[in-house]
C-alpha cells in the first residue's frame, strides 16, 4: 500500500476527534526545524469549516476494541491500514517545511495491546524529535491501559496530551464502550498531572530539566449518542477541569456512522446545536467564572436552544441588573451579555480616566445589541427599557423561523 | 500647510518632525496620490533619518514602546488616511504619555488602534496561510495580502525554518524576503539581519512551481479530514475569505487543468 492510499484510509479514521489546538506552548526551534507559538496557529479550515493546525491521524486504525460509536471498531468492516514511525515523521517534516501544519497530532487504534500501541508512538516521537530535529508541536494520545512508564516517556516528548473519556457517565460509558471504565480512563488523567505538578517544582530548581507535557492534557466527549443531560455533562466537565487541570475538555456532536442498537438511527443529524451551546457554556466555566450550578440545574437540566447559555442566566437572576458600567467591578461586567473579558478590561481601564456613556461601549468592543438591555450608563439604561425578563427575552431571542439552516 | 512624503516610515516621521518644529501640518499624504486644492497649500518633505530617528525615539520615550509598535503597524496598513490617524494619536499621545493608549475609544486613538489590529489581525492569518512550495534548492512561496506585512512575518519564519532558504513574495507590492539559513558567513558573529527585503517584480515561472508529491498528499488530507454531515462551506469562508485562497495549494483545481493564474 503507497503513502497516498495509507494517508486516505488514516486521516479519514482521525478526523471525529475534535482537538486541533497548537495553543499553551512556547517552544524555540533549537538548531533543527520548527518551534510552538503560545497563541497557536491555525493553517486552514475544512469544507466542515473545522480548523486545521496539526496533521491529524492514526498511526493505525486496527483495533482490538469494539466500542459502538466508533467508526473503527472490531466489527466494521472497513480497509484497515498502518503507518510506520518514519512515513509519520516524514510526512510531518515535508507538510511543516511547506508551512501546512504546526505539528503532528497522533493517535492510534488500539493494535495487539496497549503497551504495543504507546511503544509504537514514542518510536515516531522519538523519531521525530531527535531523528529530524523537530521542534514543532506535538499533541499525542494516551493509550489507555499503557504502562505509566511509556506514559511519561510520551510526555517527555510531547507538548500535549490526551485521554479521552468519550461518555459524559459511567453508565452510558459501560454501555457503549464495553471494554472502557471511567476509572481506567482516568488512571492515565491522573498520573499525567501529577508529573505536570512535579515537572514544574523540578523546572523552579533546575532550569534544564526537559518539559513534560508542557501545554497540558485535554479530553473530549461525544455529545447525543448517550441519552445524558446538559446538566451531566456540564457537570463532568467541571469536576474534570477541577480534578485533573485539564485545559481542555472539547464536545463532539455524535455522527451516526454505525448501525446499533443502543445509538441514534444513521439518519439522525448531529446535535450541532446542541454542541454550539455546550461549547458557550465552556467558555463561561473557563474565562467568565461560571460554576456549572449556575449555568444548568436540576430544574433546567438542559441549555436553552433558542438563548445562549450567559443570556439564560442574565434572564434567570434579574436582582443583578441593571448593572451600572461606570461602578460594577470587573467580575460583575463578565456576568453581562454582550461583554466579553476583553471589552471588560477596556472598560474598567478607560473608566479610570473618563466615565463611559452608551456611545463608547460599541467602539470598546461590547455587543451592544444585547448588553443594552442589562446595563446602565452614568445612571442611565441606554435601552430605554424597564428591566423585564419577559420582554427582553422576546427581544433577543430569534424570529421563528419553519426550519434552521445554519448553525453559525 | 499639507506635508508630503515618500510613502517610506522615516519619511513619514520627518513630517511628524517638522509638525513639531516648523509648522503644524493640517495633513500629512502620500505624494504621488495627493489631488492638489486650492485651499490647503502642500510641501515635499525630503526624508531625513536624523529627524526620523529623533521622532521614533521620542515616541518610544514619551509614549511608550507599545505606542511605537502601534505607529509602525498602522503605516504598514493600506488604509488611505493613516497618515492622519497617526498624527492625531501622537498629538494626543504627546500630550498623554502612556495612557493615551487607555483611551480606548477616543477619536484621535480608536482608529488608529483599529488599523493596526486590521494588520496584525493579517500578520496572524498568514502565519498560518502562507504556503511555501520546493523549489529544489530553495523554497518559494507568494501571496498578495491587504497589508504590507512582509517585516511582521519574517522573524516567524527564519526561525521555524532556520536551517531553510526560503523567499517569500509579495506579489501585490513586488517585494520580497529572502532568507538563506544554508551559508551562514560567520559562525561565530551571529548576523544581526537574517533576512532581507528586496524589491522583486518577476513571478516565478510557471515550470518552476510545479506541483509535487507532498502537495497531492496534502490536498488528499484536506478533503478526507473533513466530515461530511458538518459541511459548512459559510463558515470556511468566514475563516478563509476568497481573496487568500489562489496562493494556497489545497483550494486549486486538481493537476489537468492549466496552471491557476497568479494576481498581482
Amino acid at each position: 500500500m503507497d503513502t497516498m492510499a495509507k494517508l486516505a484510509i488514516l486521516a479519514e479514521a482521525a478526523k471525529y476527534d475534535v482537538s486541533c489546538s497548537s495553543s499553551g506552548v512556547s517552544r524555540k526551534n533549537q538548531g533543527g526545524i520548527g518551534n510552538a507559538k503560545s497563541y497557536g496557529i491555525c493553517h486552514t479550515w475544512s469544507a466542515d469549516g473545522r480548523c486545521i493546525s496539526l496533521l491529524k491521524i492514526l498511526l493505525s486504525n486496527d483495533c482490538i476494541y469494539d466500542c459502538r460509536y466508533c467508526a473503527n471498531r472490531r466489527s466494521n468492516d472497513i480497509p484497515r491500514a498502518s503507518f510506520s514511525p518514519r512515513e509519520i515523521a516524514d510526512l510531518t517534516i515535508q507538510f511543516y517545511r511547506r508551512n501546512y501544519i504546526e505539528g503532528l497530532f497522533l493517535s492510534a487504534a488500539v493494535e495487539k495491546s496497549p503497551h504495543h500501541t504507546m511503544e509504537k508512538i514514542i518510536k515516531t516521537l522519538t523519531l521525530l524529535r531527535q531523528g529530524y530535529g523537530f521542534h514543532g508541536y506535538i499533541h499525542v494520545k494516551i493509550i489507555p491501559g499503557a504502562d505509566p512508564v511509556l506514559v511519561q516517556q510520551a510526555g517527555l516528548l510531547a507538548d500535549r496530551m490526551s485521554v479521552n473519556i468519550e461518555q459524559p457517565s459511567e453508565e452510558s460509558l459501560r454501555l457503549l464502550a464495553p471494554q472502557k471504565s471511567l476509572p481506567q480512563l482516568y488512571a492515565p488523567m491522573q498520573q499525567v498531572r501529577e508529573q505536570i505538578r512535579l515537572n514544574k517544582e523540578d523546572r523552579k530548581r533546575f532550569r534544564h530539566t526537559p518539559k513534560f507535557v508542557p501545554a497540558g492534557q485535554s479530553t473530549q466527549m461525544i455529545i447525543g449518542a448517550s441519552p445524558d443531560s446538559d446538566l451531566t455533562i456540564l457537570k463532568t466537565t467541571q469536576a474534570l477541569y477541577q480534578t485533573f487541570d485539564l485545559k481542555r475538555v472539547y464536545f463532539s456532536a455524535y455522527v451516526p456512522i454505525n448501525q446499533d442498537s443502543h445509538l441514534p438511527a444513521p439518519a439522525t443529524a448531529p446535535p450541532l446545536l446542541r454542541e454550539h451551546r455546550l461549547y458557550q457554556s465552556d467558555w463561561l466555566l473557563r474565562f467568565y467564572h461560571f460554576q456549572a450550578e449556575e449555568i444548568v440545574d436540576v430544574g433546567h437540566a438542559y441549555l436553552e436552544r433558542d438563548i445562549d447559555p450567559k443570556t439564560s442566566w442574565a434572564l434567570r437572576h434579574p436582582e443583578f441588573f441593571p448593572l451600572e458600567i461606570n461602578r460594577a467591578s470587573y467580575e460583575e461586567l463578565l456576568r453581562v451579555p454582550g461583554i466579553g473579558p476583553k471589552s471588560a478590561w477596556r472598560i474598567v481601564t478607560q473608566r479610570r480616566l473618563a466615565a463611559i456613556s452608551a456611545d463608547q461601549l460599541k467602539k470598546l468592543g461590547v455587543v451592544y445589541k444585547r448588553a443594552q438591555y442589562f446595563i446602565t450608563c452614568k445612571g442611565v439604561c441606554p435601552s430605554n427599557q424597564s428591566f423585564d425578563p419577559l420582554i427582553i427575552r422576546r427581544l433577543l431571542s430569534p424570529p421563528p423561523q419553519p426550519e434552521q439552516m445554519t448553525l453559525f | 500647510m499639507d506635508y508630503l512624503y515618500d510613502s517610506s516610515f522615516d519619511g513619514l516621521l520627518t513630517c511628524i518632525y517638522h509638525h513639531y518644529y516648523q509648522q503644524a501640518a493640517t495633513g500629512i499624504y502620500p505624494q504621488d496620490h495627493y489631488q492638489l486644492t486650492l485651499l490647503n497649500n502642500s510641501h515635499v518633505v525630503t526624508r531625513n533619518p536624523a529627524y526620523a530617528a529623533r521622532v521614533y525615539a521620542a515616541i518610544e520615550e514619551k509614549i511608550s514602546p507599545s505606542s511605537l509598535i502601534l505607529v509602525y503597524q498602522g503605516f504598514l496598513s493600506s488604509s488611505p488616511g493613516k497618515e492622519n490617524l497617526i498624527l492625531n494619536y501622537l498629538r494626543l499621545g504627546f500630550r498623554l504619555g502612556a495612557a493615551v493608549d487607555f483611551y480606548h475609544s477616543h477619536p484621535q486613538v480608536q482608529p488608529l488602534h483599529k488599523i493596526a489590529r486590521q494588520v496584525t489581525r493579517e500578520v496572524h492569518r498568514i502565519l498560518g496561510l502562507l504556503r511555501f512550495a520546493d523549489q529544489g534548492g530553495f523554497l518559494y512561496a507568494g501571496l498578495s495580502p491587504d497589508h504590507d506585512i512582509l517585516t511582521l512575518i519574517a522573524d516567524h519564519f527564519a526561525e521555524r525554518l532556520a536551517n531553510e532558504r526560503f523567499i517569500i513574495h509579495d506579489q501585490k507590492r513586488n517585494l520580497a524576503v529572502i532568507y538563506d539559513g544554508q551559508t551562514m558567513p560567520e559562525p561565530e558573529l551571529p548576523p544581526q539581519r537574517q533576512w532581507y527585503l528586496i524589491p522583486l517584480d518577476h513571478k516565478p515561472e510557471s515550470s518552476l512551481v510545479e506541483e509535487d508529491h507532498y502537495q497531492q498528499l496534502w490536498k488528499l488530507y484536506f478533503d478526507k479530514i473533513s466530515i461530511d454531515f458538518r459541511r459548512n462551506p459559510r463558515l470556511q469562508a468566514q475563516f478563509i475569505p476568497q481573496r487568500y485562497r489562489p496562493h494556497l495549494v489545497e483550494f486549486q483545481p486538481a493537476r489537468q487543468e492549466p496552471a491557476p493564474k497568479n494576481e498581482g
